[in-house]
């Protein structure tokens, strides 16, 4: 019973020794099974170390013991307690977990929302597809994925590459991107959460950029999703818009994407107020790069158009006020650079 | 320097360089794999310094993706493959033959190129850094990373580096085995070995069994970067998880290689050191032999994630396993229990071991439920879970049988002030760097990143993990500082120092030769006990 309240206090007392919220329905289920087993695992230490600690602290040798302590070799029955009681401690942890493990990883494959997440070295883009999951009705290449929130969502998972893992720490879930095999799961995130947006990114060692393979899952609420959708679709079938020419007399700047790398570390722009133009080389045959440029303050003042490698794009850039810009890429938060307006 | 430093002065006659190279004592081999693993352990360390100077704060600072993710493989490698499990079957080395009775390993010219394998696989791993880039993809490669289109010649250097080891591990397991079944002194039955070689037994059971298979996966692997076979590489109808099965039907089992002979020094430490029996002998044999067994049906516990894994199989098997560690414990506890403590370095070092592995095997019985893993999986959880078992409990461990037998093996007792320092900065040091790493798994910080975001909110534990890491590394200081001044003027040690229990301490320090003039009657577990208080009711039973 003490033992059982230095648990509990223990576990209130780091209050941060457990995992994040979970913004999914299965989640919370791996939430609630986090908690029962390490409450266990916590009484387990504080009796177990107890003992310990106590026979440290009480068995310490005295000046008057020059007689041996009592030879005990052994006690069978002690032994079948210690070895009852850990086998009922773990079979009832076996058994919850089965049980939650049957509800978080269930695949039910009712739900008509299918997405695909594709990872490669080292980005995350994502299709949507039809309600058979056999077209795809739009690919996004940002490393952003839309859900809508309260609706079960069918992912399943394809490397182009080497094994990646789609990982969002709210979602307390993780599934390997393994090639040549497509994992599929479904998760259903809390309606009470629609607008938000969660973080998530690569957890399998993946190569060089590892660290960068980031991305974000946005829940929308399912009439937004539903417009989002549908706005996207329309998009993606129409025909690309003929790609700007500089004017005479704009000022062009000249940006190359090279092994997930900008050759520039630094742009400089002379015309503060007035429209100018990003000529973007992407070097990286099959990767996707583009660049988008944020204010001081982490504002996105301009997005381009994200595309693969090997190809090139004339970005229209609006009029910026005079100052310092960081420009990045989509795609690979860790290709950035500094952009002046003067 | 090998010379100068390793020569127990004034005690046994000297030896020179070539003598050392040439051996086929088994005692000097010992020492060979204690001075060659700690060489490889400061090189481990001194990576694992840099990956936390990049971790400390968000950003990439120092060094860039490429140096952190060499940094970090070889760090494990070295750790692993060539500090701890070499270690512990450098203890065995010294320590089996004479506790069974035993004037040498049984094959003493395979124990020596056994043994000369492993600076040659250490050269050929870090060769890497000066031919374009050590290997890069974790210790465990997973492919297709590993494939000659992903990464350079480090890998391949690493390979047939790792296949040395697997060699010199494998020939080093049948070598305990016939020293263990055949070399046993008159008198010395099974039930009356020193649970050290019981552990020793076991793990070259695993060793032999297990190992093995890593090399044919490494084989395999080989040929596949460099002569087109298609193994483990889907692109060219491979199969990527074959690899996972085969590195962790090793890889597993190779926990116990690396825990269990330091439960075997543990459980030589606390009973002198209590002045009592062991508790549970033969419980203890068994719970050796059934973690031994176990062992072989949860590798797939690391594969929770991959979906091609039968889940509620190795979820189960997971959680069984720690029952005959719980019965350890339990037993360790006990026999503590009614005993006059006394205590010195070795058994605060034991008692660190049994408070750090306790945690290392509960937060991993924690991860055994699948659905938890999901969550916590690949992440510093992770992390966290495998240093307390592998530092908390195997390095703690070594540090025990250092100074429980370097008296034995040099004729001085290193400085127990010295050693308590040690003791105290590594303890703090550990739990300030592996603690705090739960809840950044927790917080969802994956492992084997080089940078994080500033964003992320996991600046000040990965700071405080750091300063951590900065302490243990200064806790080797003393360490080192106390060897060097024990070597040169150290408190002569005599033959049995500890009152010791088993038939090292009946011979010299160093032994000689070939070991024992002559060997005190084996009637128990405690033959040098016995000889010392007089039989006290026979054993065990």
């Amino acid at each position: 019973m003490t033992a059982l309240v230095a648990a509990v206090s223990l576990l209130a007392g780091c209050g941060s020794f457990g995992p994040p919220d979970p913004v999914t329905i299965q989640g919370r289920e791996t939430h609630w099974l986090y908690y029962f087993v390490m409450i266990i695992a916590a009484l387990v230490f504080v009796v177990v170390n107890g003992l310990i600690i106590f026979a440290v602290v009480r068995y310490k040798r005295k000046p008057t013991d020059t007689e041996l302590p009592p030879q005990i070799h052994g006690n069978n029955v002690l032994e079948i307690i210690w070895t009852v009681i850990p086998t009922i401690i773990v079979v009832v942890m076996f058994v919850f977990s089965f049980n939650t493990l049957n509800s978080v990883d269930a695949v039910a494959n009712t739900t008509d929302i299918r997405v695909r997440a594709v990872a490669a070295q080292f980005q995350w883009s994502f299709e949507y597809l039809s309600a058979d999951g056999q077209k795809v009705l739009f690919q996004q290449l940002a490393p952003e994925m839309t859900i809508p929130a309260g609706k079960t969502v069918h992912l399943s998972l394809r490397s182009k590459d080497v094994i990646h893992a789609f990982y969002v720490p709210k979602f307390l879930f993780k599934r390997d991107v393994v090639p040549g095999r497509e994992n599929v799961f479904e998760f259903t995130v809390d309606p009470a959460d629609a607008g938000q947006t969660f973080s998530g990114q690569c957890a399998e060692l993946c190569g060089l950029y590892h660290d960068s393979m980031l991305f974000t899952v946005k829940a929308l609420s399912p009439a937004d999703y539903d417009a989002w959708l549908a706005a996207q679709i329309v998009k993606a079938n129409q025909s690309p818009p003929p790609a700007p020419s500089a004017q005479a007399g704009q000022v062009e700047l000249d940006l190359t994407a090279k092994d997930l790398t900008f050759d520039k570390a630094a742009l400089d722009a002379a015309s503060a107020d007035k429209p100018f133009t990003i000529k973007f080389q992407n070097n990286d045959p099959g990767t996707t790069h583009n660049v988008a440029i944020k204010d001081a303050t982490g504002q996105e003042v301009f997005k381009g158009e994200i595309f693969n490698g090997v190809d090139n794009r004339i970005y229209p850039i609006p009029a910026l006020k005079a100052g310092t810009y960081t420009y990045v890429c989509s795609v690979h938060a860790a290709m950035t650079g500094t952009l002046t307006v003067h | 320097m090998a010379t100068t430093a390793l020569t127990p002065a004034g005690t046994a006659t000297k030896y020179g360089l070539y003598d050392w190279l040439t051996t086929t004592d088994h005692k000097k081999i010992g020492i060979l794999y204690l001075v060659n693993s700690f060489v490889m352990f400061f090189i481990g360390g001194i990576l694992a310094l840099v990956v936390r100077v990049e971790l400390a704060q968000p950003g990439l600072q120092f060094i860039k993706e490429a140096t952190y993710n060499q940094a970090f493989t070889i760090h494990a490698s070295l750790m692993i493959f060539l500090f701890i499990i070499p270690i512990l079957a450098g203890f065995g080395n010294y320590i089996v033959p004479l506790q069974i009775g035993a004037p040498d390993m049984a094959f003493p010219r395979i124990n020596a190129m056994s043994f000369w394998m492993l600076p040659l696989a250490g050269i050929m791993i870090l060769t890497g850094f000066v031919t374009g880039g050590a290997a890069a993809a974790g210790w465990t490669s997973y492919a297709p990373l590993s494939e000659a289109r992903y990464s350079g010649v480090g890998q391949d250097l690493w390979i047939v580096g790792v296949i040395l080891i697997g060699t010199s591990s494998i020939l080093g397991s049948i070598n305990f085995l016939v020293t263990i079944f055949k070399m046993r002194a008159p008198g010395m039955t099974m039930f009356r070995m020193p649970i050290m070689v019981w552990t020793v037994l076991v793990t070259s059971t695993l060793v032999l069994m297990a190992t093995p298979v890593l090399t044919s996966g490494l084989i395999m692997l080989f040929i596949d970067r460099n002569y087109g076979g298609h193994f483990f590489d889907p692109a060219s109808g491979g199969n990527a998880i074959l690899w996972q099965n085969v590195f962790w039907f090793y890889s597993h089992p190779a926990v116990y290689i690396m825990v269990l002979p330091a439960m075997g020094i543990v459980s030589e430490v606390l009973p002198v050191f209590s002045r009592k029996p062991l508790f549970g002998y033969k419980a203890f044999v068994f719970a050796t032999a059934g973690i031994g067994a176990l062992g072989f049906s949860v590798w797939a516990h690391h594969m929770f994630t991959t979906g091609a894994v039968y889940l509620p199989f190795f979820s189960f098997m997971t959680f069984l396993i720690a029952i005959p560690t719980g019965v350890k414990m339990f037993n360790w506890t006990a026999t503590l229990y009614r005993g006059q403590l006394i205590f010195s370095t070795p058994l605060l070092y034991a008692l660190g071991f049994l408070t750090m592995f306790l945690i290392g095997g509960i937060n991993g019985a924690v991860s055994a439920a699948v659905p938890v893993d999901f969550a916590l999986h690949d992440t510093y959880w992770v992390v966290a879970h495998l240093h307390y078992v592998l530092f908390g409990g195997s390095v703690f461990g070594v540090f025990a049988g250092v100074y429980y037998w370097f008296p034995k093996m040099f004729g001085r007792r290193l400085n127990e002030t010295l050693g308590k320092i040690q003791f105290v900065v590594m303890f703090i040091g550990f739990n300030l760097t592996f603690f705090p790493m739960h809840v950044l798994g927790l917080e969802g910080m994956p492992r084997r990143i080089a940078n994080y975001s500033p964003e992320a909110g996991w600046s000040d534990l990965n700071l405080l993990a750091t300063i951590g890491g900065f302490t243990i590394a200064a806790s080797m200081l003393p360490f080192l500082w106390n060897v060097f001044v024990t070597m040169r003027s150290g408190e002569p040690a005599g033959d049995d120092p500890w009152e010791g229990n088993t038939l090292e301490w009946a011979t010299s320090s160093p032994p000689p030769p070939y070991n024992f003039d002559r060997l005190p009657e084996i009637r128990s577990e405690r033959p040098v006990f016995d000889a010392r208080h007089g039989l006290s009711g026979g054993g065990h039973g």
